[in-house]
């Protein structure tokens, strides 16, 4: 178990290019098949790059079809002189349409119109409002009892700031008077 | 001699012998990155024609702050395995007669072919690890890049590079005299415990 750790520690200090954790190196240090692994992965890199070239050469030799990119390169430059291009799409678009339509009878309600006044109607209308018209005295009534409740309430509150007053002069022993009476009241 | 990075760049700007020095480059590379998935070397041929062809339509998305070679090894795997599911190559194992000069060491190394030495162990390992193991060494990437690259996580990629590394060890046997020289000083041995 031990060595399969340190073997893995020691791929992993491959990669990575660091140290040896201290246990694996302890590790290795006692163990013959490990220390055997260390040496064989540190020279992997030197091996590996000494065969490369004779490895490559053993390649078996191919051409390239450099006329296929005749082709490539003109349709990159008729891409790059086109640029983007916004190109609808049926399917969403009308999925789109679709969404909008059935939001529009969810949100609004089909409502019959109202019906066109008659001439009976006019007619009594016309009528209402000549009734209203030809009666002024009930209006200026109405207008009188307004204005004496307004006037009551004006009296009732005069009243309260005489007592207020009066209240607080015999109550501090001073004398409170009206330097300019106020001109709405 | 200029860098790959450099000449995508002014592929990019247009420079068309620029990508065919691109393209001679990594033709080989890409041959031997792609050859273990697909069953023969006919369509393995065909997919590094696909796969320059792909990247010459779409040099102008190079980003250059990226490597070249991780550009090219994740379009390369990507079109594989688009590949794969639509015409369902069929995978197989390489076999020395197809592989003319790459060899099979599962089956005996063939003669002509002991210079290639490690690699050529490595070609018996499972496609993905030795996959793996031609862009850490070969290709002298990252870890991240790797996993850039095939489409997999780091972790994924660690432990695949740790498998090729333990199945490599199994199939050339003990580490050669060339290793000792190369491996860092180790302590004086005891007991063997693993």
């Amino acid at each position: 178990m031990l060595c399969h750790l340190a073997r893995k520690a020691i791929s992993g200090s491959e990669d990575r290019g660091k140290a040896l954790p201290r246990w694996a190196g302890r590790h290795i240090s006692r163990c013959e098949a490990c220390r055997e692994h260390a040496r064989f992965a540190a020279s992997l890199r030197t091996r590996l790059a000494g065969d490369r070239a004779a490895f490559l050469a053993a390649v078996p030799e191919f051409p390239l079809k450099e006329v296929a990119w005749n082709e490539a390169g003109m349709e990159r430059k008729e891409r790059a002189s086109l640029g983007r291009r916004l190109v609808l799409r049926p399917i969403p678009a009308a999925a789109g349409l679709l969404a909008v339509a059935a939001a529009a009878f969810l949100v609004f309600r089909v409502v019959p119109r109202e019906q066109v006044p008659t001439a009976g109607d006019r007619a009594a209308a016309r009528a209402a409002f000549k009734s209203i018209v030809a009666a002024p005295d009930e209006f200026r009534v109405a207008l009188t009892g307004a204005e004496s409740s307004l006037e009551k309430e004006k009296r009732i509150w005069e009243s309260s700031v005489v007592s207020a007053v009066e209240y607080l002069q015999a109550r501090l022993n001073i004398r409170i008077e009206r330097r300019d009476p106020p001109k709405s009241l | 001699m200029k860098t790959d990075e450099e000449l995508a760049r002014e592929a990019r700007a247009g420079s068309r012998p620029a990508f065919e020095e691109l393209a001679l480059r990594y033709k080989r590379r890409l041959f031997v990155y792609l050859r273990p998935r697909l069953a023969s070397d006919q369509d393995t041929e065909d997919m590094v024609q696909e796969t320059f062809l792909k990247l010459y339509r779409n040099i102008d998305r190079y980003d250059p702050t990226y490597r070249f070679s991780t550009w090219l090894y994740t379009a390369a795997t990507r079109l594989t395995i688009s590949s794969y599911r639509k015409k369902r190559i069929a995978a197989g194992p390489l076999r020395a007669e197809e592989a003319g000069g790459v060899a099979d060491p599962a089956g005996g190394p063939p003669a002509g072919a002991d210079t290639a030495g490690l690699w050529d162990s490595a070609r018996a390992l499972a496609e993905s690890q030795f996959r793996v193991l031609w862009l850490r060494y070969g290709e002298d990437m990252d870890v991240a890049e790797i996993a850039r690259a095939v489409g997999k996580s780091r972790v994924a990629v660690s432990l695949l590079l740790h498998r090729a590394r333990m199945n490599l060890m199994k199939r050339t046997g003990a580490a050669p005299a060339g290793a000792m020289a190369a491996a860092k000083p180790a302590a004086a041995g005891g007991p063997t415990a693993g």
